[in-house]
């Protein structure tokens, strides 16, 4: 048996499982018209199949070479030059598509780091959504909910894209004995200092300086 | 047949097609990612530099002017904000070569923890070149940084071929989205001191008080300042970076680095303010504020920094205080 034979035997065989990939599919398509010892296997196959699952085993009628004759007898349609250009240019589309797809494919397995995502899809990041395991919050009056935080869109028609403040939520229901104006003071306090400390040690030179852009961390000096 | 005339089409083009991308990252390749992170390292701090960039958040934009000056062994800084009230901060450092904790692990050297135990950034993170690009005008080598645990977060960096300065850096998530971006738009390098008109008569610049003690010693490690308080547990790869004894307002502060993420630890007594418990963003940074009753004395312990929430949260209640007279 040719190594050709044989291999599309195995396609036969993984198609009777429906483990068949479409590639395999469409070489078996292609070649049952053409191979009778193949179309033979496949009668064969489906014979055991029906057999096994206890379907009652009618002999198989072949209509393909019938039908087969049927349209050898059709008058063909006219093959222009037009159609035939088409023919081979849709073939040709499809090898470029095709091998584009093997590129990214290949960028993708040199790349782990692709999954990143693309750097200019920054609108509308929802950072709370993904940290935001806490329990149920209580806002006190005037403090920004995190709500508000996560409709805040590239488009900058929202209140807190034009004015800058720490989301901050209260953690438990407590007793309300603390001064809102104190805490935030507090919380912008901590951030300026932990700022200071980053400029000097994460090696983005200034950069850190930037995420203090809240107006009551401006007035602030150490 | 049409089938291996297909096939064979297919191959030679994205051979081809695989060739012409891949060429230039070969090349790039030559200065590897560590190579890079060092001298990115050094440039930001002994370059003279002037630029404009932006940080963008969640929507919101700013945009901020810098400008860095080294004269005599000193550094002299200053970041405008360029919308919004008027803000500038001023600052000088008097010692180029102190190097700290962060550096000496971008540096690619090992931070001693203790005998047996060293950190060092490539254990935490992974380093892969992308290719060139273009940010402000120059030409750049992009580098993705990956995480290899959820204690901290990746970045997409941009580095400036020609100078090694960070020009682009974005945090990433762990989900993959980003959450906040530096980028220059313009920047100049290497113009003498003067262009960058520092007035170096006046005073105002801040000096930094926790800046020369932080430095690392020959030992590789920091001399450290006995404290009460101790982490119980530290994300893997972070170490200590500096540390400020109780001052006058009676915070003690901790900072601590795996060299390139940071967060800070700050111990307050609670007497009169009675802050409550709470959870806080600004743009990609936690604050995580607990409360601790301790021998009827209230403290509010706070961990911020550019960490993932639930980190922050671990090593908030991982702070104990530890009597000295145990130790």
């Amino acid at each position: 048996m040719s190594d050709h034979q044989q291999r599309l035997e195995e396609s036969l065989s993984a198609f009777m499982d429906g483990e068949a990939t479409d590639m395999e599919m469409h070489r078996l398509l292609k070649e049952v018209s053409e191979n009778p010892e193949l179309r033979a296997k496949w009668k064969r196959f489906h014979m055991i199949s029906s057999g096994i699952k206890g379907d009652p085993a009618a002999t198989p009628i072949d209509y393909s070479s019938a039908i087969a004759s049927a349209i050898d007898a059709e008058p063909s349609h006219r093959r222009t030059v037009v159609t035939a250009l088409a023919g081979s240019a849709g073939r040709f589309a499809i090898a470029a598509s095709v091998a584009l797809v093997a590129v990214f494919g290949v960028q993708q397995l040199n790349s782990p780091a692709d999954n990143l995502g693309a750097v200019s899809g920054f609108a509308g990041v929802d950072q709370v959504d993904d940290e935001n395991t806490g329990p149920a919050i209580q806002f006190p009056s005037g403090f920004q909910p995190v709500i508000n935080a996560r409709t805040v869109s590239a488009g900058g028609n929202n209140k807190s894209s034009t004015y800058v403040t720490p989301v901050i939520e209260v953690r438990q229901q407590v007793k309300r004995n603390y001064s809102e104006a104190e805490l935030r003071a507090y919380m912008n306090d901590i951030m300026i200092r932990h700022s200071n400390h980053a400029a000097l040690n994460s090696n983005q030179g200034m950069l850190p300086f930037a995420r203090l852009n809240d107006r009551e961390a401006a007035a602030k000096r150490e | 047949m049409a089938l291996p005339k297909l096939n064979l089409t297919l191959k030679l083009a994205a051979l081809m097609a695989a060739f012409f991308l891949h060429g230039p990252l070969l090349a790039a390749q030559m200065e590897s990612a560590q190579d890079l992170m060092a001298r990115m390292s050094k440039a930001s701090r002994e370059l003279n530099y002037q630029g404009l960039f932006t940080y963008e958040y969640r929507g919101n934009l700013t945009s901020i002017k810098v400008s860095h000056g080294v004269h005599n062994g000193q550094t002299f800084e200053r970041v405008l904000h360029m919308d919004g009230a008027r803000r500038e901060a001023l600052r000088r450092t008097d010692n180029l070569d102190c190097l700290r904790t962060g550096d000496m692990l971008l540096r690619g050297s090992a931070y001693k923890i203790n005998d047996q135990n060293y950190a060092r950034l490539e254990d935490h993170y992974e380093f892969h070149i992308k290719g060139d690009g273009r940010i402000a005008n120059r030409q750049v080598v992009m580098v993705h940084v990956l995480p290899k645990d959820k204690h901290r977060y990746g970045y997409i960096v941009a580095i400036d071929k020609e100078s090694g300065l960070l020009l682009q850096s974005v945090l990433m998530s762990h989900s993959g989205k980003p959450l906040e971006r530096f980028q220059f738009v313009d920047i100049n390098v290497g113009m003498p001191l003067a262009e960058l008109g520092f007035d170096f008569g006046q005073s105002e610049f801040s000096e930094v008080a926790l800046d020369q003690a932080d430095c690392v010693g020959a030992d590789r490690q920091m001399k450290q300042s006995v404290s009460n308080w101790s982490v119980q547990w530290l994300p893997p790869g972070f170490v200590i970076a500096s540390h400020n004894a109780a001052d006058e307002s009676d915070q003690e502060s901790m900072m601590y680095t795996d060299g390139l993420a940071v967060f800070s630890v700050f111990i307050d007594t609670d007497d009169g303010r009675s802050l409550p418990a709470i959870d806080a963003n600004l743009g990609a940074t936690v604050a995580v504020l607990t409360k601790a009753d301790i021998n009827n004395q209230e403290y509010a312990i706070s961990v911020v920094g550019e960490i993932p929430r639930a980190t922050a949260n671990q090593i908030a209640s991982a702070i104990s205080l530890t009597p000295l007279e145990q130790q």
